[in-house]
């Protein structure tokens, strides 16, 4: 019984690990940028061709081509962020939400165009390992990104709390009039903020290829499991995405468990909805929107 | 505005109306008709996002939760319980309008992008909710309506030009409720709340009342639409009476076309389905995912260049025709 439910946890943490970076990307932009990138999701699903295609053209493994994957898609951020969302703040929402929502339906159906919508898949070395500690199964695959998810969150909380220009990220998003006044220049900020967030997104889609497949609309599964830990876990809050994600991971796979195969997703819109009715706030508190 | 100008655009009504109920008669082309057809019924669908997306700026990305609500209802009814479609249609609208009561409460909870994301979470959750009953809605199978011929008090035709007629009629209700809000306080309310909601509840709007009562209105529309396009295809299933895609083109097409405006959804469907349609015939329908490529760039011009969309553009060209007049003289 209790093995059950262990392997349950165990498997929800593991995936947990990849919506964290993925809902840690949404919330660094909404945090800084005040806007909500729709096309978290397509970066996600950007990354894992990188990695196929690395992998199938010149056979690098996946988790080398993260290597590959996150600058690109930082470089990509930095673009994105420059020349469009920059076009679009100020105090309408419609342009921020529809302009993001528009990369991200041209994003998905380009790839649908480029790719079509066949199914692709890497095999590692790792792929079917797995570890067995005490009854439960662990695989390797998914061990490793999860680490590797972890340790690159930890690397974003250092560079928040104790570099020049995470500090400035920080300060950016608790009040942009006064860091502006402070001498921060809030382009360049916004920027780094796009680049991390786009970078992290990428990462995820290269820890997922070992052992999930690409395909054009796989962004959509972890950009709606984001929307959802961002909210739970405060908008804007950093290390409240994260544990929000490991939460959700967990929640949506004893769904699957114990309320049936296809119910993963109906536990996720469900807390969304129980959230919104009972703490709009999140679980963190503090100010929402 | 003067009044010789609104006399003229009584005329220019009576001709546009005039010339939509000839088309099918000069047209025979059952592929034209289709196309006609998904250009009514976007623009419909459109007009009823655009009361409360357009006006009050409540920007939902869910509204194929009504759609679907309302194709399953007076489906239901008709297969289950042989009530006539006009009659499920009513229905339909009136659970849709019922079930945005609970999803308002919980959406309008939040503002700008979250209600966004709010609204497509629940229109999914509906979506997955239909996928699991198996005995009550078919599940995931879907199923056929029974083709009964023709058959008006059942919503069946063999002409494809009398469902045109059905979605005209459709089209100008809502296109007549729109004109009528926008032109009452109730107008002037969801425009003050659509700007700064703070603002508008400070000088006495009952912003959360005005918010609940227009998402009514556009759900119920929304809802006939459903019923329509079932009756239309013959068929429903949960991925398309849910579709997502339904969701975007609301949107779409009302800010492509000028949010907020009356005619704006009906410009921008004609822009995207003549666009998509041409796209089609030119490319065939070999490749997936041209047609929204299309449209996600379509949206991206008109976000970043013309935000007004093409009435505002129509706008700006008649005001330059305005101000080069008293010069020609």
């Amino acid at each position: 019984m209790w093995e059950t439910v262990a392997q349950a946890v165990i498997n929800g943490l593991l995936i947990g690990g990849i919506y964290a970076l993925v809902s840690i990307g949404v919330t660094l932009i909404f945090g800084v940028v005040k806007i909500v990138n729709f096309a978290q999701g397509e970066f996600v699903m950007i990354g894992m061709y990188i990695s196929f295609f690395l992998a199938n053209q010149f056979g690098i493994d996946p988790l080398l081509s993260l290597f590959v994957s996150m600058p690109v898609l930082f470089v990509a951020g930095v673009l994105i962020q420059h020349f469009l969302i920059r076009r679009v703040l100020g105090p309408n929402d419609m342009p921020q939400i529809f302009l993001t929502f528009a990369l991200s339906l041209l994003l998905l159906n380009l790839a649908l165009m480029l790719f079509t919508a066949n199914y692709r898949t890497v095999h590692t070395s790792y792929s079917d390992e797995a570890f067995h500690v005490a009854g439960l199964y662990i695989p390797v695959a998914k061990l490793i990104a999860f680490v590797v998810a972890m340790l690159l969150s930890g690397l974003l909380w250092l560079f928040l709390h104790t570099t020049d220009l995470g500090k400035a990220m920080r300060a950016a998003s608790q009040n942009r009039d006064v860091a502006m006044l402070m001498g921060i220049n809030p382009n360049r900020v916004f920027c780094v903020a796009l680049g991390i967030a786009l970078a992290l997104a990428g990462a995820a889609g290269s820890l997922l290829m070992p052992f999930y497949s690409a395909y054009p609309f796989v962004g959509q599964v972890f950009v709606l499991m984001a929307f959802v830990a961002v909210v739970l876990g405060t908008l804007g809050n950093v290390m409240g995405a994260l544990i929000a994600s490991l939460m959700m991971g967990v929640a949506e796979s004893l769904g699957v468990q114990y309320v049936g195969a296809d119910s993963g997703l109906i536990v996720v819109f469900a807390l969304l909805l129980l959230t919104l009715a009972f703490k709009p706030t999140g679980l963190g508190g503090g100010r929402a929107r | 505005m003067t009044q010789g100008s609104s006399a003229r655009n009584v005329i220019l009504l009576g001709i546009g109306i005039a010339v939509l109920i000839v088309l099918p008669m000069v047209v025979k082309s059952s592929f034209a008709i289709d196309i006609f057809i998904r250009i009514l019924l976007f623009a419909f669908i459109g007009t009823a996002w655009n009361l409360m997306g357009g006006y009050a700026k409540q920007l939902s990305l869910g509204h194929a939760a009504y759609f679907g609500l309302g194709a399953y209802t007076s489906t239901i009814l008709q297969i289950d319980y042989d009530v006539s479609p006009w009659i499920g249609m009513i229905a339909g609208g009136v659970v849709a309008a019922l079930a945005s009561l609970p999803i308002g409460w919980l959406c309008f909870r939040l503002r700008g992008p979250y209600f966004t994301i709010a609204t497509i979470a629940t229109a999914q959750a509906l979506m997955l909710i239909f996928l699991k009953f198996r005995d009550f809605a078919w599940g995931a199978e879907g199923t056929t309506i029974p083709n009964l011929g023709t058959a008006p008090l059942m919503m069946q035709f063999e002409s494809k030009s009398s469902y045109y007629y059905v979605v005209l009629g459709l089209l100008l209700v809502a296109l007549l409720i729109t004109w009528l809000i926008e032109r009452s306080w109730i107008g002037y309310y969801l425009v003050a709340i659509g700007e700064d909601e703070d603002a508008a509840e400070a000088i006495g709007v009952n912003a959360p009342k005005m918010k609940r009562d227009i998402y009514m209105i556009s759900a119920f529309l929304t809802a006939l639409a459903g019923t329509f396009y079932t009756q239309y295809i013959y068929f429903i299933d949960p991925a398309t009476a849910f579709s997502f895609n339904i969701s975007i083109e609301a949107a779409l097409v009302s800010i492509v076309g000028g949010i907020g405006t009356l005619w704006g959804p009906l410009i921008g469907t004609v822009l995207l389905e003549t666009t998509s349609t041409l796209l089609q015939s030119w490319l065939g329908n070999s490749i997936g995912g041209v047609q929204l490529t299309v449209y996600s760039l379509i949206l991206m011009a008109v976000i970043l260049w013309r935000p007004t969309g093409l009435m505002g553009m129509i706008g700006e060209v008649r005001q330059r025709f305005a101000a080069n007049k008293p010069a020609r003289a």
